[in-house]
């Protein structure tokens, strides 16, 4: 009886160990095999390169599929209209190819990504407004926009964000932290010219500003905790 | 024995936190070196730039053929803009409003719209010299200014910004602050670069604003020409809010009052479950949609939700085209606008956002619609055909139309659009439809999510 039940149990773990191992060799291109909690190697690890720049957090890219990566792709899932079930199969991985694709000329020739002023809008988002709702995040964006083409200001995104005393996040380095796929749909959004700031220069937090400059400007909206002035 | 045990390892602690410190405060000076220099490099780029710019603007407001019109204006605009960059990268406690940005922009804008009508044929009037005049009687002091703090900066060792108040100010000792006296914008000597800027600024502020058409000219924003007329209370934005919600499938919906907006929409702004929208007062309009629930798995293709797109639109009381699509994985926006005689008009632009699980609206930006649209006047035409001969040979035709295209500075241009390829690339090309002048290329390229405009 004890063997026989012993016997059952070595077989078992030698199956489950197995099974393991043989995952982890028998990895091919992103897009093979099914991938799931447990997962690991090259395809994985792309995979999660592909999550990051679209902005969902995985914590470090280490090639294991483990919650972070599990919890990164339910989000993805979700924001993608894919049935959410934290594994990435086909669809998912395709849909994440796709969407981490560089752009093409009418030929078909890959011509880069084309998203550089957009990533730097995203993190300037990011570190400005991670917590506001998503029209906030989007009125923030559109804020920087409206600088460029206001003559007061200067003429480039960089110039604008880095402007000395500009941005808090700035100065506080927030605004080195990877955007969020919130914070690089509002970027996206505000680009494409969606404008909920009503043409504002300015946004405070009303909370933590005692700034007379920034409180003496003619309020435009109030978005989550941040008022938006001309 | 034990005390000496003690002694020694007190000492190496000593030591090796002095050693510790001693390169922390090495580190620290090399860090504030490294951004001291690039302050500096920053101050005399944007010296050297404004020192250029006043040159090659007084050999603008002189030249008399349009090639060294060209030149001269062009290098103006040039110079303007690297000033501005530098400017904008000085050390400051805060930004706001800039007048020397102002400035330097307006100049570089003028003189670079200057530059594109001599190069267009046409001539400088009396008044471009009068405004090209006025702008280098300006630029000299901002030159001088700024020279003078530059070698104020090696006299009187300047620091970058005020200083804040000291320990024994903060207490309560000591004397009054120093930057308290330059706030008013007197000549009181400056005490740092930035105050010095500051009171720079405030004397460009003081004075009129120049008059020329570009692109930065004014900083006046148009009414809204589309809105209809008639104001509506808060009452009335919420029934439209109301009915507006039971459009897009929310039935029986109560809207709750969110805040008032102002800006070019002066409106009533409403909340329902997660859906957000703004009422204009004038005309009591929806100006922007936006419903942010969570998107459940994809039921619709990109053509089954253009067909709701369009369908919506109708029953919004909406008759326009839809021109593009991006698709965003859970749902996909589409951009429409309105055509007059055939005519599309792009600046009168509606944006729709389809959600690809039951094809319900999830966004609508009317903003730009109802800031432009308003009834056109086309001016006479050059036939198709003309219009055609004025492109490059071998530029492939795939579609062409008539259209409205907004241009810099809140001009709208009546014009031939030939959507085509010419060498393995697709482009937007729009000819004036009046004189067949080339008035706007844009490249077609294809992103992940749909067909872009660059």
């Amino acid at each position: 009886m004890i063997l026989r039940f012993r016997s059952r149990w070595i077989v078992l773990i030698v199956g489950l160990i197995l099974s393991i191992t043989l995952t982890g060799i028998a990895y091919g291109a992103l897009g093979d095999r099914l991938l799931g909690r447990g997962s690991s190697g090259p395809d994985v690890q792309e995979m999660q390169k592909g999550l990051a720049q679209l902005g969902y957090g995985v914590g470090p890219i280490d090639g294991k599929f483990g919650t972070k990566t599990e919890a990164a792709i339910r989000n993805f899932q979700k924001d993608h209209g894919i049935k959410v079930d934290g594994l990435a199969g086909t669809k998912t991985i395709s849909e994440l190819k796709r969407l981490t694709g560089q752009s093409t000329n009418a030929s078909g020739k890959a011509i880069g990504y084309k998203n550089v002023d957009i990533n730097l809008l995203a993190h300037a988002v990011n570190g400005e407004a991670r917590g506001e709702p998503y029209l906030g995040q989007v009125a923030v964006a559109a804020v920087i926009l409206n600088r460029i083409s206001d003559p007061a200001f200067p003429k480039t995104i960089a110039d604008i964000i880095y402007q000395p005393g500009a941005f808090s996040s700035v100065n506080d380095g927030q605004i080195n932290l990877s955007p969020t796929a919130s914070s690089l749909r509002a970027a996206q959004e505000a680009a494409s010219g969606v404008d909920p700031s009503k043409g504002a220069l300015f946004f405070f937090n009303p909370a933590k500003t005692t700034n007379k400059y920034i409180w003496s400007r003619p309020e435009l909206v109030k978005i989550g905790n941040h008022i938006f002035t001309k | 024995m034990h005390k000496r045990i003690w002694i020694g390892t007190l000492a190496v602690a000593l030591l090796i936190s002095l050693g510790w410190g001693i390169n922390e405060y090495r580190l620290a000076g090399d860090y504030r070196l490294a951004s001291e220099n690039n302050s500096r490099r920053a101050f005399s780029d944007f010296a050297s730039h404004l020192d250029q710019m006043e040159t090659v603007m007084a050999k603008g407001n002189v030249a008399n053929t349009p090639n060294q019109q060209i030149y001269y204006l062009s290098e103006v605009s040039s110079k303007s803009e690297g000033a501005l960059k530098d400017y904008s990268q000085l050390p400051a406690d805060q930004a706001g409003l800039s007048y020397i940005g102002q400035f330097l922009t307006q100049s570089g804008d003028f003189t670079r719209t200057l530059a594109q009508k001599v190069a267009g044929g046409g001539t400088i009037t009396a008044d471009d010299t009068k405004t090209l005049q006025a702008m280098h009687d300006q630029l000299i002091p901002v030159n001088q200014k700024v020279q003078t703090l530059m070698s104020r900066i090696d006299t009187e060792n300047l620091a970058w910004t005020d200083p804040g108040p000291s320990l024994r100010q903060k207490l309560g000792f000591g004397g009054p602050q120093i930057a308290e006296a330059a706030a008013d914008g007197s000549e009181a000597s400056s005490k740092s670069v930035r105050s010095g800027l500051d009171q720079l600024d405030a004397s460009l502020q003081k004075l009129p604003p120049f008059t020329y058409t570009g692109e930065y000219s004014s900083r006046v924003v148009q009414k809204p020409l589309g809105l209809p007329t008639g104001q509506v209370n808060k009452t009335q934005a919420q029934s439209a809010a109301r009915s507006f919600l039971t459009k897009v499938g929310y039935a029986d919906a109560a809207p709750g009052f969110v805040g008032e907006t102002n800006g070019d929409f002066k409106g009533y702004s409403w909340k329902y479950k997660d859906a957000y929208l703004e009422i204009s007062r004038q005309g009591g309009v929806v100006t922007l949609y936006r419903d942010q629930r969570s998107i459940n798995p994809r039921t619709l293709s990109i053509d089954d939700a253009a067909q709701r797109a369009k369908k919506i639109l109708t029953t919004l009381g909406w008759n326009l085209v839809i021109t593009s699509s991006e698709d965003f994985g859970s749902y996909v926006e589409f951009d429409a606008v309105a055509e007059q005689n055939g005519v599309r008009l792009y600046p009168d632009k509606v944006r729709l956002m389809v959600a690809l699980d039951n094809g319900q609206l999830v966004g609508l930006d009317a903003a730009p619609y109802y800031a432009f649209h308003h009834t056109r006047t086309f001016p006479a035409k050059i036939t198709m055909n003309q219009a055609v001969q004025k492109l490059r040979t071998n530029f492939k035709i795939q579609e062409s139309r008539l259209a409205v295209i907004a241009k810099s500075g809140n001009q709208e241009i009546y014009a031939y659009e030939f959507r085509g390829r010419y060498q393995g690339e697709d482009y937007l090309i729009y000819l004036n439809a009046q004189n067949g002048t080339e008035e706007k290329i844009q490249r077609i390229i294809k992103t992940p999510r749909g067909e872009y405009l660059q």
